[in-house]
């Protein structure tokens, strides 16, 4: 089914059931970065649960009903089970959002399509013709009425960009940092700091006070490495194998409560922010477009109920050639001295290195470099003692 | 407490408000919340015979022809926006001044410079039309469009109608592409 805008169509006319789907969407123009998320709306139109907003921050609901997963060929996706959406959300609304300079009229072609288990089965195609000021767009919305659950091409927008879009969605733009934030945050470009923290030799520790009694802030730990000239598809069908390497981060982490688990892009655990574990991973870089590589973060307001995080990163596809990877990993907190650690050890048969434990001692944040390098997880969690079942994964 | 219909379902307009006499057709949609061009949204009547045409083009009423010659119908005016809270548009209809010999009042709703401003009904949030009781204020019967309408740039959303003697309503809600003029010339008017 061809979609033009402003069409409507019932889900279950487009997928068996009506309520297992996936979405790809892409839109492309010279020199344009656009940013994909999908909004969970209230019946009033309303993002009234900032968790449902799904993004690359924040890569799926608390309820599992979308997911961000992006189908081969596509710029993103969200896979979506209509079923597990909770009943206050009434309307999910597909938007892109330019980061950037530009508008929409410059967009060369975009799509949004609709994928059941056979693979595609309705696309609303657009171009920058449809458009003439927007810098975001409400592309596409699925929506419930009377307990149906349809569809409709929206194809309309905002000059004011992301930050109209938000307000259109009853969320406030705070000044100048919102919390949590409707706007993807993007890491900072490293400060030139003096005061970095090169953890150089295995096993420093650096143990990171609170302030008072204050809680610490995100804790942002970021993945960077330099081969990520030939991107790398993966999965079934995206069977190209280029001379790069895609390297993933992930972590154990342990809770107070003795919840311990795995947050990682395989097997799509990619943790919560805002509820436990209170670490989440950014969407996966399946491209090797994003300059800022890959991040973890850790809600520090909550690190009171964290009892340990062991940091990893493992290389999912390529040689394992660390020395050529160059990676970096950069651990930052508010108000505190970055710390880095370079994952340089010329260790080319394992694939897993352990990067740093992250330890609540006393309500502090010890930090332990290790940098050891392992075959594969099993051997990370006997190493550290996690006591995890493990099986094997896929993304 | 008036009646909800859906999209082909009909009431009787004189057994739900006996001695029905002064109707307000109420038509509203939202206004465009997006950027980009308004949607200028415009409500018209065809007054027609049995054989679903106008007796002439004065039959027809629009923003450009506010009343009827009979003086059975009248355009309350043109909203450019949709901008307001309630009726967007409103259509006075006096049932005893309507000429025997028209047996339908087909209300419809056009998107002016639909083509050019590449906009469709899809893109209208919330359209409905109700019949109002003047006299009383009392909403008889309302009908909401919402998903009853797609890329289309011309919709029917009711009529009123003769039957038995007694007035009916019935929730039309058929889509047209080609706009005003498309529907303009089924009715029979001669357009230039």
């Amino acid at each position: 089914m061809d979609l033009t805008r402003g069409q409507r169509a019932k889900i279950a006319d487009l997928v068996p059931g009506g309520q297992q789907l996936a979405l790809g969407v892409a839109a492309e123009g010279p020199g344009l970065v656009i940013d994909f998320a999908c909004f969970g709306l209230d019946a009033q139109g309303k993002l009234s649960d900032e968790r449902y907003m799904t993004f690359f921050n924040q890569p799926q609901t608390p309820c599992g009903g979308v997911r961000l997963e992006t189908p081969p060929g596509d710029a993103a996706g969200f896979a979506i089970d209509l079923g597990k959406l909770p009943a206050s959300i009434d309307r999910l609304t597909l938007t892109a959002a330019l980061d950037g300079a530009g508008t929409m009229s410059q967009l060369s072609r975009g799509h949004v399509r609709f994928l059941g288990p056979g693979g595609e089965v309705g696309r609303f195609a657009f171009t920058g013709g449809d458009f003439a000021s927007e810098r975001a767009l409400m592309l596409l919305e699925i929506y419930r009425k009377d307990g149906i659950w349809r569809t409709c091409a929206l194809g309309q927008g905002f000059n004011g960009g992301l930050d109209a879009l938000v307000r259109h969605f009853g969320g406030t733009v705070a000044e100048p940092t919102p919390a949590p934030t409707p706007e993807p945050p993007k890491p900072q470009a490293p400060p030139v700091n003096l005061s970095k923290i090169t953890l150089e030799k295995r096993g420093n520790t650096v143990s990171l006070q609170k302030k008072g009694s204050q809680a610490h802030g995100e804790i942002l730990i970021n993945l960077n490495w330099a081969m990520r000239s030939a991107p790398v598809k993966r999965g079934l069908f995206g069977g190209t194998r280029s001379g790069g390497i895609d390297l993933d981060i992930g972590c154990l982490f342990e809770l107070k409560d003795g919840t311990k688990s795995v947050v990682q892009a395989l097997g799509n655990t990619f943790g919560n922010f805002w509820g436990p574990p209170y670490i989440m991973l950014d969407a996966d870089d399946r491209t090797g477009t994003r300059t800022e590589g890959e991040n973890l973060r850790i809600n520090g307001k909550h690190w009171d109920e964290i009892k340990r995080v062991l940091v990893f990163a493992f290389i999912y596809e390529g040689t394992p050639n660390w020395g050529e990877a160059n990676a970096v990993i950069r651990l930052k907190m508010p108000e505190q001295p970055e710390i880095e650690v370079r994952l340089d050890s010329p260790d080319s048969r394992n694939p897993m290195c352990a990067i740093a434990l992250l330890e609540n001692d006393g309500g502090a944040i010890r930090v332990t470099k290790l940098v050891d390098y392992y075959r594969a997880h099993p051997d990370v969690d006997k190493a550290y003692g996690w006591g995890l079942q493990w099986v094997r994964g896929s993304k | 407490m008036a009646i909800n219909l859906g999209k082909g379902g009909n009431v009787n307009l004189s057994k739900e408000a006996p001695n029905l006499e002064n109707v307000l057709v109420g038509l509203g949609w939202d206004a465009r919340a997006t950027d980009g061009q308004d949607f200028d949204l415009d409500a018209s009547l065809f007054m027609v015979k049995e054989d679903g045409k106008v007796p002439g083009d004065t039959h027809f009423i629009f923003y450009n022809q506010k009343t009827s010659p009979d003086g059975a119908v009248e355009h309350t005016g043109d909203n450019l926006t949709g901008e307001g809270e309630g009726d967007d548009e409103a259509i006075h209809v006096t049932l005893s001044k309507v000429p025997p010999e028209i047996q339908r009042l087909v209300i419809v709703v056009t998107i002016h410079d639909a083509e050019a401003r590449k906009q469709s009904f899809g893109q209208v949030s919330n359209a409905f039309v109700r019949i109002v009781n003047r006299d009383n204020n009392q909403e008889v019967v309302r009908f909401d469009l919402s998903e009853d309408y797609s890329t289309e740039t011309a919709m029917i959303f009711g009529e009123i109608y003769r039957h038995s003697g007694d007035w009916k309503f019935k929730a039309v809600g058929q889509g047209y592409a080609g706009g005003l003029r498309a529907l303009a010339l089924q009715h029979g008017v001669n357009v230039g």
